[in-house]
C-alpha cells in the first residue's frame, strides 16, 4: 500500500509543480501575506514611536513606556495569523479543485482506478499532496515572520505553534472531490455563523458556532496548541478525505 | 502465464438504457480474442466492467475463478488495459510515466527498472525514452499505452481500439505485437477494424445493442465469406449506416 | 456540477460577504439575507432535480458498493462529531510561549489545590468574548479552570453572567471577572498574577476590613442626608468589606488590622501622634484612601501627605468644558473622563465611563519618598482645565479665564506604591508595599453621588486596590517583554521590498524555470 500511495503522490507532485498554477498560487500567497504582514509591522512601528513619545498625551504612565500589551505577538503576529488562514482559504482551492476534475477530464482516473489502486489510497495520495504543497507555502511565508522572530525573541517554539495552526485551515479544502463541487463556497460559509446568529435560536447559533473555524483558530497564533483544537481540524481533514473516498466510490456504483 | 476469462449473463444498465444484455462468453489462456461490434455495442462497457472501473448490474466476470465483482483488485494485479485514445499523462516523460505505473504496480529497485527497459524495447520507445509524453506522436503514445499496460507482464492484456489514427506501417507493427503475445498471454482485443480483427485473433465475438450477436472462430471467419459478411449477416445493418454515438 | 447547485452556492457566498462587508452599518438586511434565501432554495431545487433524475441503482452490487460506502462517510462522520463533542473537555496543551505565560504556576497550582482542601465556595471566572484580550484571557483561565477544582469557567458570550459580574462589566478592558457567591470581583489586566490575585481575595476567609477615620470632621458614615457617606458604608459591605469606624486618639486604637484605612476629608488637624502613628503603619505597608475636598485645611495633606509625595495644594478645579451633559452646568462640575489606562484603579475606565466630581481639589505629585516608589496620576480634567487657588472667587463662578496656574489636565486623582519592610504572621520580616490613592473630592461619593454614573466604580476600584494582597503572591507578572524597538526607515524598507517583491518575484522566476524545462 505505501508503495503504491507513494508513487501516486510523486506523480501528484510532478503534476503539481509542472503546471504553472501552482506557482501562480504560491506567488500570490506569499505577496499578500508579505504585504499584509509588513502592513502590521509598520502599524506595530508607528504604535512604538507614538507611545515612546509625548504623542498620546494625558501622562497616567511613565513617559517612554510602552504597555506590555503592545507587542509583536498582539500586533504583528495574530493579525497577520487570521490574515494568512484567511489567505490560504483563498488561494488553496485554485489547486485542490482541479486535481480529481482534470484526471476526470483526461480520462486518467480510469488507469488509476483500474491499475489496483485503492479508492482510499487515491484519496490518501492526493490530500497527502495537498499538505505538503501548504507547507511549502507556510516555508515560504514564514521566512519574514522568522526574522521579526529572530529579532523579537517570540521563541521559535512559538512559530511553529502558529504554522501549525495554518495547516488545518487547508483541512477544509483538502478534500478535492468537496472543492471541485463546492468550491470556495463550503469554507467561507463555515468560516464564521455570525452571520446567521440573527437568523437561528441560540442553542443553535451556540451549536454553529462550535463548528465555525474562526472559533477553533484563536490559540494557535498565540503559542498554544490545544489538543481539542487539534482534533478539531484533523476531523475536518478527516471528513474531506471520507467525502472523497466516498465519492469516489459512489462514481463506481452508477 | 496467461489467463481464463469467464463472463456469465452480465447486464449493465444506465437508468433505462440497457448497455448490456445477458452477456456470456469465454476467453481460453493464451487467447487472442477480439470483440467487435457497432458504436453502442457494448464493448467498451464489457471492458470497463471486465477491468474492475464499472460495477455489472447483473451478472459476474471471472478472471482465473476470481470475481471481479467482489475482488476486483486481485482481478486488476493479473491484467494491463490499453484503453483507446491512451490515458496518459502528457507532461511526463515516457520513463517517468512508466516508473509512475510501475510503482502502483508495486515494482520497485531493480525488478522496476528491469521491467521498464523490457517494455521499453518490446515496444521500440527507446529513441523516445526521454521525451515528454505530450509531443510525442499517436503512434508513440499507443505504444507508451501498451508498454505499461505490459509492465508487470500480466496474464491477461485488454486493448481498446489499439491501431485508430495509425499509419499503415504502424498498424502492421502493432499488430505483430499482440499477435507475438498469443499463447504467453490472453489478449482481449476490442476493435472496430474487421480486417484486424481477422488477422490477429483467435476467436471473435460480435456484439449488438448489448447482446453477443455471434463468436466465430478464425477457421469459420476464413472458411465462410468472411468477418464483414458475418457481421452483416447477424448484425444486419451496414456499419455505415450506424449513427455515430 | 449542475447549474442550479452551484449558481445557489455563489449566492449563499455572495450574502456571507456582504453581510460582513455591510454589518458594521446595520444589522442582517435584505441584500444578504436575499441571496442567501435564494441560493439556498437553488441548492435545494437542484438537489431535488438531481434526486429525481436519479433512476436507480443499476444492479445490486451497485447499490450495495452505494450503500456502503454512504454508511462508512456516516458512521465516520458520526465518529468525527462524537469525538469533536467528547474533546471540548480536554485541555490538554502545548504551550509554546516564551516565559510559558498560558501555562499555572506552581504558586496558582498550591493555591488552588488549598481551595479544594479546603472545601471553599467555588469561584466563577467569567470572561467577556468581545473584550480587548478576550482570546489570550480564554487560553489562560482555561488553564485555572483545568487546575483549580473549585474554579469554574463562563464564557459570558454564551452564558448569561452573574448580575454582578454584568454590573462590573464596564468596558472592553474588563476581561475577566471572578465571582464567588454574589460577590464579584473585576480582576484587572487577564495575566496569572491578577487572577490568582483576586482568587486570593474571594477565598479570604475574612472580609478586608476597611476602618474610617473619624473625629477630625470626616463625612459621617453613618449619615443618610445627601451628603453622608451611609451609601458608601452599605455599598462596601455589599462587596464583602468589613467596613468600621477608628475613633481617636490613636492611642486607643490604631489603624493595625484594618487592610484599609480611609479618611474622608478630614477638616481639621491629627494629632501629632495621630500622624506619626499613620506614618509608621504606612511605612509597614499600611493602605490609606484620602478624600479631599477645596478649602479644607488639615495636617493630613500639608504634612503626611506631602511626605509621601502628593501635593494638595488647596485651590479649586475649574474646566470649561466641565459638565455639557448636566442640567446646569458649571465649569466646577467635572465630568472626569480621562484615565490612567494601566492603572489597577482606572484601567477599567475610559471616556465612556465617565465620574462626576463636583468641586475637585487638584492632585499633583511631589517629591517620592524613596527611589523604588511610584506615584502615579489616574484620572484627569480636560486640557482646558485651570486651577484657581482663590476659592471665593472661584466658588462664585468669577474665575478668571485663564487662571495664575494655568496648567493642562490637572490631576483629580493620584496613586502611590511604596514598596517596604514589614512583619508578617510570625514576627518574620517580609515584603511589604504600602499603597495611597487620594481623590480630590468626597462629593462624589456621597449619598447624593455614589449612584451617579460611574462614582461607585472609581471609588470601587480603589478599595480593592488598596485592600488586595498581592504581597502573598510570589509571581511576577509574565509580562514578556519583546523587543520593542521600532524599525528604522532603512529597515522598512528593506522589510517591504523583501516581503512585497523579492519573495514572491523568486517563486515566480522559479515557476517560469519549471516551465522552461517542460516544454524543452
Amino acid at each position: 500500500m505505501i508503495g503504491r500511495v507513494l508513487a501516486l503522490a510523486r506523480k501528484e507532485l510532478r503534476q503539481l509543480f509542472a503546471s504553472p498554477i501552482a506557482y501562480v498560487v504560491g506567488t500570490a500567497y506569499v505577496a499578500l501575506t508579505g504585504i499584509y504582514f509588513f502592513q502590521h509591522l509598520v502599524s506595530y512601528n508607528q504604535l512604538l514611536f507614538v507611545y515612546q513619545s509625548e504623542g498620546l498625551g494625558g501622562g497616567g504612565f511613565d513617559q517612554g513606556t510602552v504597555p506590555s500589551h503592545i507587542n509583536v505577538l498582539n500586533e504583528v503576529f495574530v493579525p497577520a495569523a487570521d490574515d494568512f488562514g484567511l489567505f490560504l482559504l483563498v488561494v488553496l482551492p485554485l489547486v485542490t479543485m482541479r486535481v480529481f476534475a482534470e484526471e476526470r477530464a483526461s480520462g486518467t482516473d480510469e488507469l488509476l482506478l483500474t491499475s489496483g489502486l485503492r479508492p482510499f489510497e487515491v484519496a490518501l495520495a492526493k490530500h497527502a499532496v495537498t499538505y505538503l504543497f501548504v507547507v511549502l507555502l507556510l516555508a515560504a511565508s514564514a521566512i519574514y515572520p522568522a526574522v521579526v522572530v529572530s529579532r523579537a525573541a517570540l521563541g521559535f517554539e512559538h512559530l511553529i505553534a502558529l504554522y501549525v495552526g495554518q495547516l488545518p485551515c487547508s483541512s477544509f479544502t483538502s478534500s478535492q472531490i468537496v472543492a471541485a463541487v463546492l468550491g470556495y463556497s463550503i469554507p467561507f460559509v463555515l468560516l464564521d455563523f455570525a452571520w446567521l446568529s440573527n437568523a437561528v435560536s441560540e442553542p443553535v447559533a451556540r451549536a454553529l458556532g462550535e463548528i465555525a473555524l474562526l472559533g477553533h483558530y484563536g490559540s494557535f497564533p498565540r503559542g498554544v496548541i490545544e489538543l481539542r483544537e487539534v482534533l478539531y481540524f484533523a476531523s475536518i481533514a478527516f471528513l474531506g478525505w471520507l467525502a472523497s473516498l466516498t465519492a469516489l466510490e459512489l462514481g463506481r456504483a452508477r | 502465464m496467461s489467463a481464463r476469462i469467464e463472463a456469465r449473463n452480465v447486464s449493465k444498465r444506465f437508468g433505462g438504457v440497457v448497455a448490456l444484455d445477458d452477456l456470456s462468453l469465454d476467453v481460453a489462456p493464451g487467447e487472442v480474442f477480439g470483440l467487435i461490434g457497432p458504436n453502442g455495442a457494448g464493448k467498451t462497457t464489457f471492458i470497463r466492467i471486465l477491468t474492475g472501473f464499472w460495477l455489472a448490474s447483473e451478472g459476474d466476470v471471472r478472471l482465473d475463478g476470481v470475481s471481479v465483482t467482489r475482488d476486483r483488485f486481485r482481478v486488476q494485479a493479473r491484467l494491463g488495459y490499453a484503453c483507446e485514445q491512451p490515458k496518459l499523462y502528457a507532461d511526463h516523460s515516457v520513463d517517468a510515466f512508466l516508473r509512475f505505473v510501475g510503482g502502483l504496480r508495486g515494482l520497485h529497485g531493480a525488478g522496476l527498472r528491469g521491467a521498464i527497459g523490457r517494455s521499453i524495447e518490446r515496444m521500440g520507445l527507446e529513441p523516445v525514452r526521454g521525451r515528454r509524453i505530450g509531443v510525442l506522436s499517436k503512434g508513440f503514445r499507443q505504444r507508451v499505452a501498451l508498454a505499461q499496460a505490459l509492465l508487470h507482464d500480466p496474464p491477461l492484456l485488454v486493448v481498446d481500439e489499439p491501431t485508430v489514427g495509425l499509419d499503415p506501417a504502424q498498424q502492421i507493427e502493432l499488430r505483430r505485437i499482440l499477435s507475438g503475445l498469443r499463447g504467453t498471454h490472453t489478449v482481449l482485443l476490442c476493435t472496430h477494424q474487421l480486417h484486424e480483427a481477422e488477422a490477429i485473433c483467435d476467436r471473435v465475438a460480435l456484439l449488438d445493442r448489448g447482446r453477443l450477436a455471434a463468436i466465430a472462430t478464425a477457421e469459420e471467419i476464413r472458411a465462410g465469406a468472411g468477418l464483414e459478411a458475418l457481421f452483416l449477416a447477424r448484425v444486419g445493418r451496414s456499419a455505415q449506416a450506424e449513427p455515430a454515438t | 456540477m449542475s447549474l442550479l447547485p452551484a449558481a445557489g452556492l455563489v449566492m449563499i457566498l455572495v450574502g456571507v460577504a456582504s453581510h460582513y462587508a455591510t454589518r458594521s452599518l446595520q444589522g442582517f438586511s435584505a441584500f444578504p439575507a436575499a441571496n442567501v434565501a435564494l441560493g439556498i432554495a437553488l441548492v435545494l431545487v437542484g438537489a431535488a432535480a438531481r434526486a429525481r433524475a436519479f433512476r436507480g441503482f443499476s444492479g445490486a452490487a451497485s447499490r450495495r458498493v452505494a450503500l456502503r460506502a454512504l454508511a462508512i462517510f456516516a458512521a465516520g462522520a458520526i465518529a468525527a462529531i462524537g469525538l469533536g463533542v467528547a474533546s471540548r473537555s480536554w485541555t490538554a496543551r502545548l504551550d509554546l510561549t516564551v516565559d510559558r505565560l498560558y501555562t499555572l504556576s506552581d504558586q496558582t497550582r498550591s493555591l488552588c489545590a488549598e481551595l479544594d482542601r479546603s472545601g471553599a465556595v467555588a469561584i466563577e471566572l467569567v470572561f467577556f468574548e468581545d473584550a480587548l484580550l478576550a482570546k489570550d484571557a480564554r487560553l489562560l483561565v482555561a488553564a485555572y479552570g483545568a487546575a483549580c477544582p473549585r474554579v469554574s469557567i463562563r464564557d459570558a458570550s454564551r452564558s448569561e453572567p452573574p448580575a454582578g459580574a454584568r454590573a462590573l462589566y464596564t468596558t472592553t478592558a474588563t476581561t475577566v471577572i471572578a465571582c464567588r457567591g454574589g460577590v464579584c470581583d473585576p480582576v484587572g489586566y487577564p495575566s496569572e498574577r491578577n487572577i490568582t490575585a483576586a482568587l486570593l481575595r474571594l477565598s479570604s476567609e475574612r472580609s478586608p476590613r476597611v476602618f474610617f477615620l473619624i473625629g477630625h470632621g470626616e463625612v459621617d458614615l453613618a449619615s443618610e442626608s445627601d451628603g453622608g457617606y451611609s451609601g458608601l458604608a452599605a455599598l462596601l459591605r455589599d462587596q464583602g468589606f468589613d467596613v468600621r469606624a477608628l475613633v481617636g486618639p490613636a492611642a486607643a486604637e490604631g489603624p493595625a488590622g484594618a487592610d484599609v484605612l480611609i479618611a474622608a476629608a478630614p477638616e481639621r488637624d491629627l494629632l501629632p501622634e495621630e500622624i506619626a502613628l499613620l506614618d509608621r503603619w504606612l511605612e509597614s505597608g499600611g493602605r490609606m484612601l484620602v478624600l479631599a475636598e477645596p478649602g479644607l485645611r488639615s495636617n493630613l495633606y500639608s504634612d503626611l501627605l506631602l511626605r509621601w509625595g502628593f501635593d494638595l495644594e488647596d485651590g479649586v478645579i475649574v474646566d470649561a468644558a466641565a459638565s455639557p451633559l448636566l442640567e446646569n452646568p458649571s465649569p466646577l462640575n467635572l465630568l472626569v473622563h480621562l484615565f490612567a489606562p494601566y492603572h489597577p484603579v482606572s484601567r477599567t475606565l475610559s471616556r465612556r465611563t465617565m465620574v462626576l466630581m463636583p468641586t475637585t481639589r487638584p492632585v499633583a505629585l511631589a517629591r517620592k519618598p524613596q527611589p523604588d516608589d511610584r506615584l502615579e496620576r489616574i484620572a484627569f480634567a480636560t486640557e482646558r482645565a485651570r486651577v484657581d487657588h482663590d476659592l471665593t472667587r472661584a466658588l462664585a463662578g468669577r474665575s478668571p479665564a485663564r487662571s495664575d496656574a494655568a496648567i493642562g489636565e490637572p490631576a483629580v486623582a493620584a496613586a502611590g506604591s511604596y514598596p517596604r519592610g514589614g512583619t508578617g504572621a510570625a514576627g518574620e520580616a517580609s515584603a511589604a508595599e504600602a499603597r495611597i490613592v487620594v481623590i480630590g473630592d468626597r462629593d462624589f461619593a456621597s449619598n447624593r453621588l455614589i449612584g451617579a454614573l460611574y462614582n461607585r466604580d472609581l471609588l470601587l476600584n480603589a478599595a480593592r486596590w488598596l485592600a488586595s494582597d498581592e504581597s502573598r503572591i510570589a509571581l511576577t507578572d509574565k509580562a514578556w517583554t519583546p523587543n520593542q524597538d521600532p524599525l528604522t526607515l532603512q529597515q522598512t524598507v528593506a522589510y517591504f521590498y523583501f516581503l512585497a517583491f523579492a519573495l514572491p518575484e523568486a517563486l515566480l522566476l522559479l515557476g517560469i524555470y519549471a516551465w522552461w524545462r517542460q516544454r524543452a
